[in-house]
């Protein structure tokens, strides 16, 4: 081997080396639960997963709890809490739910909105329809002061008139703006939910 | 108006020297370009040619993916199977220092993966890879206050009391 051959090799060695121990030394320790409430929150997942539900958002939700800070008994009482949210919502959303409609079911149920509600939304939109970004802007308006009678109300006349979710999206943004303008809740929902008036041309 | 379609319509008449002024163009880019391709192979194969030079590349690409791992760059999506769809993320934030996304796509920041932002005058944005699907998400402002998208829908679960939003990606949405 010449010797520059071995000077080249020698300068890969020693970066690689350099390399492997910057990862080692990172002092950032990734937080972890202690072992009673990793325990728990594993006999919650297994429960979950037992019953069919996505058990993805119950380990998210330990990720977040530990990278926010929480202290270890909120975050089993969190996720034990979601995990029921999920399996409610998993329940009246019926089998032909997705995990995503499922998610979205779950975190609206918390914003307050009765599980009914939900069930009798996916039943009437069909079985193609995805209501996850439905379920989240129902989650979002109830949660800035609609009511939560004026929300679903809303929301399913814009899916029963096939609103797009874009256009879900822009009604969620134009009744957060009436909100942040002073206007109440439900009037913007209201008003804002009412489909344009039809041009007498269009008319029959 | 006739006349003008007439005149659009007449086939266009080329100088008898264009067609072979094209052609040495064409040979002379193939030419170069053979030329280059040459010089490559003969690159190639003298590293190929010399064992340790192999050694050497296959012990970089070691040392590259594993400094990567490590550093959770080369981290793989949350999400196995679905789309992933890129998404930009914007917050206005004239007076911060730094801003990060952190959300359910990329294990909320832990073990170093918080997606971190530039700014424009104090418009921070990052654009990341996110797999389609319901997220949840915030940004990290100088490190250490949380803040919710002001223009995303609120995420209403228990955030450990502190705001999140609500993300939905859709399949070829962006």
């Amino acid at each position: 081997m010449s010797k520059r051959t071995t000077g080249g090799l020698m300068a890969v060695l020693a970066f690689a080396g350099v390399s492997l121990s910057a990862g080692a030394q990172d002092p950032r320790m990734t937080p972890k639960l202690d072992n009673p409430s990793k325990a728990a929150v594993q006999a919650i997942v297994d429960s979950a997963k037992a019953q069919g539900v996505p058990t993805d958002p119950l380990l998210d939700k330990v990720k977040e709890g530990l990278a926010r800070g929480a202290d270890n008994a909120h975050i089993v009482a969190v996720v034990r809490n979601l995990s029921v949210e999920l399996a409610n919502a998993q329940r009246v959303l019926g089998a032909n739910a997705s995990a995503d409609e499922i998610k979205a079911g779950a975190y609206a149920l918390h914003a307050g909105v009765p599980a009914v509600e939900l069930g009798k939304l996916k039943k009437e939109s069909g079985r193609l329809r995805s209501l996850a970004n439905a379920f989240t802007v129902m989650a979002d308006i109830v949660s800035r002061g609609v009511p939560v009678g004026t929300a679903t109300n809303a929301i399913r006349s814009l899916v029963g008139a096939g609103a797009k979710d874009k256009d879900i999206n822009d009604f969620q943004q134009k009744v957060k703006v009436d909100i942040d303008q002073g206007a109440p809740p439900a009037a913007a929902a209201e008003t804002r939910a009412k489909p344009a008036p039809v041009k007498p041309e269009d008319r029959e | 108006m006739e006349m003008i379609v007439e005149e659009l319509q007449r086939p266009v008449v080329l100088d008898a020297s264009f067609e072979r002024r094209v052609m040495v163009r064409v040979r002379r880019f193939h030419a170069q370009n053979r030329a280059r391709r040459g010089k490559l192979a003969r690159v190639a194969a003298s590293i190929t040619h010399h064992p340790a030079w192999t050694a050497a590349i296959a012990a970089s690409l070691v040392a590259v993916t594993t400094f990567g791992i490590m550093n959770g760059r080369l981290r793989t999506p949350a999400v196995s199977g679905a789309a992933i769809e890129p998404t930009r993320f914007v917050l206005v934030a004239p007076t911060a220092q730094s801003v990060s996304v952190v959300g359910d796509f990329n294990n909320w920041g832990l073990g170093d993966s918080a997606l971190v932002a530039t700014s424009n005058h104090g418009v921070w944005s990052v654009t990341a890879q996110v797999p389609a699907g319901v997220h949840r998400y915030a940004f990290v402002v100088n490190g250490k206050d949380w803040r919710a998208d002001p223009t995303a829908p609120r995420s209403p679960g228990d955030d450990f009391g502190m705001p999140s939003s609500a993300l939905v990606v859709e399949e070829g949405s962006k």
